[in-house]
């Protein structure tokens, strides 16, 4: 129980539960802030759905009936001015409908409010409108008699017109005509004048008197009737139709006048038609009276609507404002619920973002982001390759198992990383291993040219050799055959000279002569066979791969020993040596590749030989007194129980006892560069060794070198097989 | 008037046109009533589309019609009428043919002053605008001579009561009247006149209807002068009369040439002049220019003369005399009588 408890202490040192704390707290602040918003919205939309229930519809119906109003108010003047039937259906129908709407609006608005102010403007508003509606009814009652009033009068108005220019047609030439022959008596066109008794009578003046009058009356009388069509009163109308009576009067008494002239019937229907518009119901004045009255009715009503209307739109003005401000109030609520909330939300994410910024900064960048960060360089220097020092391990959560595990981590690396470093020395080894076995081929390659050079310098020498061995038989040969020619001619004098039986004398010179001649014959016998040995042996040299078989040591000693020294002296005349043997007569036969062998004393005398000429020329240009000097080798051989010993030894120049023991590396020579290769007693050495056997030297510089070989009587076993050092001559 | 347009386009369209365009007569009666004239015009322009007005009759006619014209921007072409108000420099798109009432009066006192030494002349006008811009021209031509009427008579419109008149023109006592008014009346007029032994010389104005006057008069016609604004329509001495003639026989057989026929005539003339100035390429603002930039131009060598604040293209008035046989003849002086 207890140990439960501790495990559930201990996590709270747990990243993961710190984590989850903080999403935690983060989650309950945005659900705090969801349930303000919450809240908040509610709020708002309860405000809003009081605006938009209620002062929207309010404001909008109020809106409406000042629309209505507004086209009640202009509907009077409209039907005045409307001038026909149908225009004034139209607008009628336009009356009733905004009368309609207006009604409706106003009980949509009795439902919304309670406000008595607002119900007192409604009343009042409804009460305008009653007396409007029923001023344009009174209106629109009247319009259809003033339509044909109205059309009665431009007909009369026009008649009016006719009249008087078919009056004008008639009296005005009648007058021009009457005054005329009044004054001159022409009456007639191409007839005479008549006597002044007659066209200045009393008759003639009364006729022109009335025609005058005729003329004078019926434009008054027209004249009258036109004004009455623009009178601003009815009442004016009274005087008028009183003076067109009167002049109607005049120009009957004048027309009666005129008697039954033709004037007088043209003037009579029309005088007649303007005498009905005078007095006629109906007709003329009383037609334009009564259009005057109906007008001036409208007018009054009309008055009076502009004042109603007036009232109704203030009274509605009225309506409109209250229901602003209600809306207003409704808006002011609304704003205040936004508000509020606004400021709640903004709080509530304020503290959500501090609180984010403490975790981050706090917990996520103090604790874990700077471990995190620790544990991080420290990989990044393990990648590197630096795996010394051990990862610090802190605290009990996430990143302290990281970095104890990290720990395990590079100590695994370090192992991996001391294995790898065998493995690559191995590597490395058998790198060099491949490029040592690359370069011990390539010395391979090159020793053999080597040998291959060596060869024919010793061949070289050998030739040299040979080829004073062989002028020497030859001249043996020579010589003895010239001296037996002589021997042959002195016998055939005797023969010549004795004639039949030879003396005593001349048989004993015959026999001595003949005797002679056999020594001669068994000399150049000895010496061409001498010759022979010697190509032989020259050829059996030259021929590499020699063969082990049984060969006399002491010859094959001696013939290379003469080899070299014959060399020397053909390369150098002023060469002297003193060649002393001490040969072992019992040493016999053993078993050995006499090429091989032979190449080894041919070097080692041509050594010796090289020792002691340069010894000797060295003495010959000092200038310090000495004893003579006589350039010597010794052969040396000795047969022992299971070896033969051979012992070359020579007073040259000796070999310094710090390169004694390098005399047989390859390549090591103190001779100059073109002179040797520095590897005869290398090959010498390995032909010895070939051989079974060894090679000793003793030397002191300036006075001997002596080389001691030992070589076994029989072949060894574990002898190599010849031929591996192929001959020159063989492959030429 | 009509007729000797449809004449000039009638002989230009069947020279194939102006730059390949033929011309078309849109005519339409106003019955000398300015608000007809107000209808016609509008209809002419907005229903029509015509290119140009050309050859309105009469002075309240025109009066009427301009300000419509003008408004629309359409060329208002050879108004038959001479009166001021045309010859107005604001106009930007009349185009006048000929002379002014005032150069006809101007012409008819010159004649009588210094042909025959009339020293009293009276006048006699139809009360209505075209009458009143008449008398204006005649009192100017008189005032310039340091003279007035001796006597002034009018009728009024539209009828012929003109006896009334003739006393107040008898009671100057004058030696010449000069009359500004319509055929009927003016021959009633010089009929009464002469008829009642009142006999001065009778200048009347080329609105009235030479022929119908010169018929109307009959026995009383002899030696009535008549100023005229275009050539005698016979004498073919002269190119624009001679081409007339003959674009008239060839339109029609039966028409006898007359001075109106010839001043319309010469107003196609003047409107095609317009058009085949301003090449393929036609505008109106262009028209105007080509006739009213033109300083001189001539149809068929009958000169005419625009320039700046001159709208007018002939400045000539031509006399002419009703013979005895009621025929005209033209003539230079009032001395042939």
């Amino acid at each position: 129980m207890i140990r439960q408890i501790k495990r559930l202490l201990a996590l709270r040192y747990r990243i993961s539960m710190q984590m989850y704390l903080a999403i935690g707290g983060a989650v309950a602040l945005t659900i705090a802030a969801s349930f303000v918003g919450w809240v908040s919205f509610n709020r708002v939309g309860t405000a809003q759905s009081r605006v938009a229930e209620e002062s929207v519809p309010e404001l909008g119906a109020a809106f409406r009936i000042a629309e209505y109003s507004g086209t009640l108010a202009a509907a009077a003047p409209r039907l005045t001015a409307s001038t026909g039937p149908e225009e004034l259906e139209a607008v009628s129908a336009e009356i009733s409908a905004a009368q309609h709407g207006f009604e409706e609006q106003i009980l949509l608005l009795q439902q919304y409010t309670g406000d008595t102010r607002f119900e007192e403007i409604r009343v009042n508003a409804q009460t305008v409108l009653f007396h409007l509606l029923f001023n344009i009814n009174a209106i629109e009652a009247t319009m259809p008699e003033l339509y044909v009033l109205t059309s009665s009068a431009e007909e009369l108005r026009l008649e009016l017109i006719e009249l008087r220019s078919r009056l004008d047609d008639i009296i005005v030439p009648e007058i021009d005509d009457q005054l005329f022959y009044q004054l001159t008596g022409y009456q007639t066109l191409g007839e005479p004048a008549v006597a002044r008794v007659i066209h200045l009578s009393e008759t003639e003046f009364d006729r022109y008197r009335h025609l005058a009058g005729l003329r004078a009356d019926t434009t008054l009388a027209a004249q009258l009737l036109s004004s009455a069509f623009s009178v601003s009163n009815a009442a004016l109308i009274e005087p008028l139709q009183e003076s067109f009576e009167s002049a109607a009067g005049r120009l009957r008494i004048s027309s009666s006048a005129l008697g039954d002239s033709t004037i007088s019937s043209d003037v009579q229907p029309i005088l007649s038609r303007l005498f009905e518009m005078g007095t006629q119901e109906g007709d003329g004045f009383d037609l334009l009276l009564r259009k005057r009255q109906l007008e001036d009715q409208q007018q009054h009503l009309l008055g009076e609507n502009r004042q109603l209307a007036v009232e109704l739109v203030n009274g509605v003005n009225g309506l409109v404002t209250a229901a602003e401000q209600k809306a207003d109030s409704a808006n002011v609520a609304s704003t205040q619920a936004l508000q509020t909330g606004r400021t709640l939300l903004l709080v509530i994410s304020a503290v959500g973002v501090c609180g984010a910024v403490v975790i981050s900064w706090g917990f996520v960048g103090r604790v874990l982001l700077r471990r995190i960060g620790q544990l991080s360089d420290r990989m990044r220097h393990m990648a590197d390759g630096n795996l010394e020092g051990e990862v610090g391990v802190h605290g009990k959560d996430e990143v302290a198992e990281m970095a104890a595990a990290l720990e395990v981590f590079r100590r695994h690396a370090l192992e991996v990383q001391r294995l790898n470093l065998v493995e690559k020395l191995a590597e490395e080894l058998g790198e060099k291993n491949s490029q040592l076995e690359d370069v011990l081929a390539e010395l391979q390659r090159a020793q053999d040219q080597i040998v291959m050079r060596e060869k024919l310098v010793a061949l070289g020498e050998v030739t040299a050799g040979v080829a004073h061995e062989i002028r020497n038989p030859l001249n043996f040969v020579k010589n003895f055959s010239e001296a037996s020619q002589e021997l042959i001619e002195e016998l055939e004098e005797i023969y010549e000279e004795i004639d039949g039986e030879p003396s005593e004398d001349d048989q004993e010179l015959i026999d001595e002569i003949l005797q002679d001649l056999t020594d001669n014959l068994g000399r150049i016998r000895n010496h061409s066979e001498r010759a022979n040995r010697i190509v032989h042996d020259m050829l059996m040299m030259g021929r590499g791969g020699g063969e082990w078989r049984t060969v006399d040591l002491n010859l094959l000693l001696d013939e290379h020993a003469l080899l070299a020294y014959h060399s020397a002296r053909a390369s150098d005349t002023e060469f002297q040596l003193d060649l002393q043997r001490d040969l072992d007569p019992a040493m016999g036969e053993i078993e050995a590749i006499p090429q091989d062998l032979g190449r080894t004393f041919l070097n080692m005398v041509g050594n010796s030989c090289h020792a002691t000429h340069k010894k000797r020329m060295a003495l010959l240009e000092s200038d310090e007194p000495r004893e003579p000097y006589m350039p010597t080798i010794l052969l040396v051989t000795r047969r022992k129980a299971h070896k033969a010993i051979v012992t070359i030894r020579d007073n040259g120049t000796g070999i310094p006892s710090e390169v004694l023991d390098k005399i047989f590396n390859p390549f090591f020579t103190t001779k100059a560069t073109d002179e040797g290769t520095g590897l005869g007693l290398a090959l010498s050495n390995d032909i010895i060794r070939q051989h079974g056997g060894t090679i000793k030297v003793n030397s002191e510089a300036g006075e001997f070198t002596e080389m001691i070989m030992e070589l076994p009587l029989t072949r060894p076993e574990l002898a190599p097989i010849p031929g591996e050092n192929s001959s020159v001559l063989e492959e030429a | 008037m009509r007729q000797g347009i449809e004449i000039a386009f009638h002989e230009v369209n069947e020279q194939g046109g102006v730059h390949g365009r033929q011309l078309r007569l849109v005519s339409l009666d106003d019955t000398y009533e300015p608000e007809l004239a107000i209808d016609n015009t509008i209809r002419l322009i907005e229903e029509e589309q015509v290119f140009a007005l050309i050859g309105e009759v009469g002075t309240p006619t025109s009066r009427s019609a301009t300000p419509v014209a003008a408004t629309a921007k359409v060329p208002f072409v050879a108004p038959f009428t001479g009166a001021a108000f045309l010859r107005d420099d604001d106009w930007q798109n009349i185009v006048n043919l000929r002379a002014s009432y005032a150069q006809e009066t101007e012409e008819m006192v010159e004649r009588m002053t210094s042909d025959l030494g009339i020293e009293r002349i009276a006048i006699m006008y139809q009360d209505d605008s075209f009458g009143r811009t008449g008398y204006q021209g005649a009192l100017a031509a008189l005032e310039r001579r340091d003279m007035e009427p001796v006597s002034v008579g009018l009728y009024p419109r539209n009828t012929v009561a003109v006896k009334t008149g003739l006393l107040d023109l008898r009671a100057g006592r004058p030696e010449g009247v000069i009359i500004i008014g319509a055929y009927e009346p003016v021959a009633a007029l010089i009929s009464w006149a002469r008829h009642t032994g009142f006999d001065p010389v009778f200048i009347t104005i080329s609105f009235v209807g030479s022929n119908a006057l010169a018929q109307e008069l009959g026995q009383y016609g002899e030696g009535v002068y008549v100023t005229q604004v275009v050539p005698f329509p016979t004498d073919t001495s002269i190119p624009i009369v001679a081409a007339y003639l003959k674009a008239l026989d060839s339109f029609s057989v039966d028409s006898e040439p007359g001075f109106v026929s010839l001043e319309g005539y010469m107003a196609g003339r003047l409107a095609i002049a317009g058009l085949d100035g301003c090449g393929p390429d036609l505008s109106r603002d262009c028209f105007l220019d080509t006739l009213l930039q033109s300083e001189s131009m001539a149809l068929d060598s009958f000169p005419l003369q625009f320039g700046e604040g001159d709208n007018q293209g002939s400045d000539r008035v031509f006399l002419t005399v009703i013979g005895p046989n009621g025929r005209y003849r033209p003539t230079d002086t009032l001395l042939e009588r």
